[in-house]
This record gives C-alpha cells, structure tokens and sequence, in this order.
C-alpha cells in the first residue's frame, strides 16, 4: 500500500502541472517536479491509501488500456516518486 | 535593499524561463513580489527605497499581516506560484512570522530579501522550520569598515556575518549577493571567497537606479564607469559568448516591447501601501487590489505596461538598442521623468557592451543563419 506526502501542493503555470514542496520537504527537494497527464493523475489518486492493483485498475479505465500496461506504467511512475521520496514512508 | 535591479526574483533555471514565457501569452501573473516594507534598518547611499526604521507614518501606512494573507490567496487564486517577499528589511516587522508562516503552507516558491542583520539564532531556527526556497543577503563589503561605509550603521557587518552564520547553520537555504559601487568594488573578490568560505554561491549586481520616489540620493556617486561595468560583467558574471547568447535569445523575444520583462506580462508587485505595480522601479499604476479585486488590479498592471508609449526614435533608431542596452520605461522614468527618453549611463554601457560582445554576438547570428 501507498500513499503520497502531503507537503507538497499542486500548481498550474500555463496549464503545465507542477508540484511544489512546503514546509521542511523544501530542505529535501528545494525544486519544481512538473506531472504529465499520467502522473497527474496517479498524484490525484494517491492522495489516498492505494495498492498498485487498484492504481493499475484506475488507470486501465481512465486511460482506455490494458491492465498490463497499466500495471507497468504506474510501476514505472510509482518507482520515480519513491526515489524522489514522494511518497510516505 | 539596494537597487531594484538587483531585486528580480532568483533565476530558477532554463524550466521556469519556459514556463515564463508560455505563461506570459496568457498573462498569468506566475511571480509576485511583497514589498512587506519601505522601512530599514541600514541607510545604504545608493539605495532605491529605503526610509527610516521608525518612520512611524509609513509603518501605520503598511498592510497588516491578515491584508498580505488575504491578498496572497487572491493572487494565488489567479496563479501566482513564485513569491519575493523583500523591503526594505523584512525582519522589522515584529509580524513578520504572522504572515510568513502561513504564507508557506499556501505552496508558494518563496524568495526571501533581506540584509541579514536582524537574523538571530531563534530567527534562523524559526526560517528552518518552514524554510524559503532561497534568502538572498546582500553583503556590501568584505570589511567592517567599507561595509558600514556604505550602510552608515556601526556594527552592522559584524551582525551580517553573524546572521549569514545562523542560516548557514540551520541550513536554510542562502545566497550571497553584492551591489557593486564606487566604494566597495576593491573588496569585489575579497566578498566572493568570504561566500565561498561559506559554501555558499555568490552573485553582483552594479546597475544602480535613482530612488523611485524622486528623493536626492548618492547613487550617482556610487555608480560605476561604463566600461567598469562590462568589465565586471564580462569577467564575474558569465564568460562573454554565454552572454551574447543569452541576450540574443532574450532579444528575440522582446524586441518589440518597450518592457523587455516581465513586468505586466507574469509579474508584479505590491508595495507596502498595498498598491500594485509594474515593477519595483515604479509606482505605476497604483491599482488597489485589496479595494477592486486581484484580477481588476492585475489587469490594470497589465493595460498600464501596453499603453506606455513607444521609446524616444533615439532609442529606435540606434543600433546597439536591442541586445546590448538595458533601458527600459521605468529607468527612463527614474532619470527623465518621461517613459521613452535615453539614458546616456545606460548607453555609454550598451556602447561598451557592444565593444566587448559583438565578436561574439555576430558569430553567434552568422551560425543561426
């Protein structure tokens, strides 16, 4: 099970999605992390507790794919925002 | 601070200069600049704004902690995402954390200005617990003594020194920057090893405006010669290939533009009076956001910087106007009172300029073509 950090706040410069760190995240990542529609979309849904079957079942219905690609895509995203320790611990 | 020139917002790298420019054809106003005050502690010579720390008329003048709050969740709801918070000196307001606190949790990318002589170890600790994405401190010598020369208040190096190490401590982020003057460019590389002594990255700034209101200053005693100028340029700031094609670049963009910024097309400011502007060269239009609505302001700041007039055909007419001059209305205003007229320090250093970047310059457009 996942979910996101919630020091981090999500803004729109030119319809250009960004997240932007708050408070003592700004030690850590004193930066900008632009989100493309996919990623966009997995931030929205962890917002919440989720497993990567249930990010992988959103996205196949969001996005009209298989689960399989789904599955890999949101592998690939959820591993990104790990590294970038985006996610809580 | 010291000059308005020196007070644009951190470059944030190639990214946000894209987003800048696409967020300018909309005219979203990504990047605002809080004046919390006029008031300062130091009374540097060549400063654009500054008046008394206890000019109690003015500080009765300033917005309150709960109208900055309110017009940052206006702008914000607009599309403000980059916030200066400068003076002045921010640390004289004893609300200064009222308003700085909650603006953090609003996800902004803060700027902090400030001349890092109030910076105790309680205030660092404060900053770090919510820290801004970057504090500038502008050092104005690497000796006690040119440093208060220029600020005129005894002491005030040492207390710099202190509150630049109270940062750097509690690992608030930090950058040095100086204003270059007459009397403090002999302690150029001197300042440049104390912020690397720091670890810390160090930048300088040597385009010194009159004051905004119109008052006397020294400034002109403390500018640099022309070709000083662009020595410096030449030698501290970039090497200058990297420079022209920066400016080639930039002009490209504007060149057409009476304000070759961003001014009215993604940013402004609000002074302490809670009037928006331009930019912090001018007083102008004076919109009242917290009166007419933040999106009714804006779009004053916006009309105001499309109607100025079209530059003097001096202007338009020389050939070293568009990459090498850093003219512009609000420094025609400060020297001329009019919009659109030369500024003969400002072309003498685009001359100089041109002398030393044309090689490069022409290689550059040559290869483009």
């Amino acid at each position: 099970m996942m979910k996101r950090k919630s020091d981090f706040i999500r803004v729109n410069i030119a319809d250009e999605k960004l997240l932007v760190p708050v408070g003592t995240q700004v030690m850590v990542l004193n930066g900008l992390i632009t989100l493309n529609n996919t990623a966009d979309c997995a931030w929205e849904l962890l917002a919440k507790e989720r497993s990567l079957d249930e990010l992988a079942a959103a996205f196949a219905e969001r996005f009209d794919i298989t689960l399989e690609r789904a599955r890999a895509d949101v592998q690939t995203f959820v591993d990104e925002i790990a590294r970038l320790g985006l996610l809580e611990p | 601070m010291t000059a308005a020139s020196d007070a644009l917002p951190t470059d944030y790298g190639p990214l946000v200069r894209e987003l800048q420019h696409r967020a300018a054809t909309r005219r979203q106003p990504i990047s605002g600049t809080f004046e919390l005050t006029e008031r300062c502690n130091l009374a540097c010579r060549m400063c654009y704004v500054r008046h008394a720390p206890g000019d109690a008329e003015r500080r009765a003048k300033e917005l309150s902690a709960t109208e900055w709050l309110e017009l940052a969740r206006q702008a914000q709801d607009n599309g403000m995402v980059f916030l200066l918070l400068t003076g002045g000196e921010v640390f004289l307001r004893p609300d200064f954390f009222e308003i700085y606190s909650k603006l953090t949790r609003l996800g902004f990318i803060i700027t902090l200005f400030t001349n890092g002589t109030l910076i105790t170890d309680e205030v660092a600790k404060r900053l770090a617990e919510s820290p801004p994405s970057r504090t500038e401190i502008t050092l104005y010598g690497a000796t006690a003594s040119t440093y208060e020369a220029i600020t005129g208040v005894t002491g005030s190096f040492a207390r710099c020194c202190a509150g630049i190490e109270a940062l750097v401590k509690h690992h608030v982020p930090l950058g040095l920057k100086t204003t270059i003057t007459r009397q403090n460019v002999g302690e150029l590389d001197a300042m440049c090893l104390m912020a690397h002594n720091w670890g810390l990255p160090f930048s300088s700034g040597w385009l010194l405006g009159k004051r905004r209101d119109g008052a006397p200053s020294e400034v002109v005693d403390c500018r640099l010669s022309a070709s000083e100028c662009v020595t410096i340029e030449a030698t501290a700031q970039s090497p200058a290939a990297a420079w022209a094609e920066f400016a080639l670049q930039e002009a490209s963009l504007w060149h057409d533009r009476n304000f070759n910024c961003q001014a009215g097309k993604t940013s402004f400011v609000v002074d302490p009076r809670g009037e928006m502007n331009a930019c912090l060269d001018m007083s102008f239009p004076a919109a009242r956001p917290l009166e007419i609505g933040f999106h009714d302001a804006w779009v004053q700041v916006q009309r105001f910087v499309e109607s100025v007039p079209p530059m003097s055909p001096i202007c338009l007419a020389c050939d070293v106007r568009v990459i090498y001059c850093p003219r512009c209305p609000a420094w025609s205003y400060l020297e001329t009172s009019t919009f659109t007229e030369p500024i003969p320090y400002l072309c003498e250093i685009a001359r100089a300029r041109q002398k030393r970047y044309q090689t490069q310059a022409s290689e550059i457009e040559r290869n483009a073509r």
